[in-house]
């Protein structure tokens, strides 16, 4: 095993599992956001209006994306 | 010679570096570009408001006139009773130009890299750094508690407000417990979400500058327009949130008072329609 991690650095490969999967939860979330949001205003166009309230919750959502990605600095 | 991989990389700051000492105080970098930043947006917003006139002519002190008044009828559509809502609006749009502009600054080329003080960075963002956000947080929820306390008349009224039945039945007090910590963590939330989206914003910026080479300002450039808009958009989260949480509570509380006076759905104030409005374009 120590021969594997010294050919393998197996904080880099750590590192990129966490972003990795840490960004699919999010990116879904956004998607599924905008998609709902898209799909109301093309039933009833007056709906347009809660843009900012789309927005409020895609930066709920992006808050665990940017946990990952900021979660990878402590990884030593 | 164009080297893409050169032994050191882009140079990534996550936590802030100290400057100079006061005593045995230490001086980050981002708590002195916060005094600078507060400084220039105190001279600036006078400035701006001995300018304010009738028939406004464009430029900043529109801006600005403009951006108070985006926060006021935000302010005010939040809760039910505008006279409540008015007490409430000027520290929300202090808080907004100054997390919009301090955000703002940290763009500017003087931040970071480009003037050092020994090792570190002279200047960093004041929100890019976990310190200021937290406090910046901890501020706007102890705004939020004492106004729903005041509102809500009295401690006991407001802590009642979490319990849905009597505090006797088991069930009713895990879920009013569960509240309770939930609105603890809104202080970990809004100050992590405004430092992170800064913070990685100036990694990102830092590592396409890096990448970019000797064509360094064109491939930051893009990145550096995307976080223009990622801090307007998230002075406008932070404070929505803010005004969000302080009016469920104040709304709980007036809505327990008036109870019974008067149907809420009455001529003027017609619910959100979900069926055909008269004038909706449906093709």
């Amino acid at each position: 095993m120590a021969i594997f991690a010294d050919a393998v650095n197996l904080t880099v490969v750590g590192k990129g599992l966490m972003v990795g999967l840490g960004f699919i939860g999010p990116s879904i979330g956004i998607g599924l956001i905008g998609g709902s949001y898209l799909k109301s205003v093309g039933r009833n166009p007056e709906a347009a209006k809660f843009f900012g309230q789309a927005l409020v919750f895609v930066a709920i959502v992006e808050l665990f994306g940017l946990l990952a990605f900021a979660s990878t600095f402590i990884v030593k | 010679m164009i080297s893409l991989f050169a032994d050191s990389g882009p140079a990534i700051h996550v936590a802030p570096g100290g400057v100079f000492h006061i005593g045995s105080w230490v001086i980050t970098n981002s708590i002195l570009y916060g005094w600078v930043a507060s400084a220039i947006l105190t001279i600036l917003l006078v400035w701006t408001a001995r300018r304010v006139i009738v028939k406004p002519r464009g430029g900043f002190v529109q801006f600005v006139e403009a951006g108070v008044e985006f926060i006021r009828n935000l302010v005010e559509n939040a809760f039910d009773d505008k006279r409540i809502a008015r007490k409430y609006v000027p520290y929300f749009v202090t808080l907004f130009f100054f997390i919009l502009f301090n955000t703002w600054f940290g763009l500017l080329p003087v931040v970071g890299d480009g003037f050092h003080s020994g090792d570190t960075p002279l200047f960093r963002p004041f929100t890019g750094d976990l310190n200021s956000t937290f406090a910046m947080a901890i501020v706007t929820m102890v705004v939020v508690y004492t106004a729903s306390i005041r509102e809500s008349g009295g401690l006991k009224k407001y802590i009642k407000h979490f319990f849905v039945g009597s505090p006797k039945n088991p069930l009713y007090l895990i879920i009013a417990l569960l509240e309770m910590f939930t609105d603890l963590t809104r202080v970990v939330s809004l100050s992590l979400r405004l430092f992170l989206n800064v913070a990685i914003g100036e990694m990102v910026i830092a590592v396409f500058s890096y990448l970019g080479h000797f064509a360094a300002p064109l491939t930051a450039l893009p990145f550096t327009l995307i976080e223009l808009g990622v801090g307007a958009l998230q002075s406008y989260i932070f404070v929505i949130l803010g005004v969000m949480y302080l009016a469920i509570a104040v709304n709980h509380a007036n809505h327990d008072t008036a109870h019974g006076e008067k149907d809420h759905l009455t001529e003027d104030e017609q619910p959100e329609t979900i069926g055909l409005a008269p004038g909706s374009a449906r093709g």
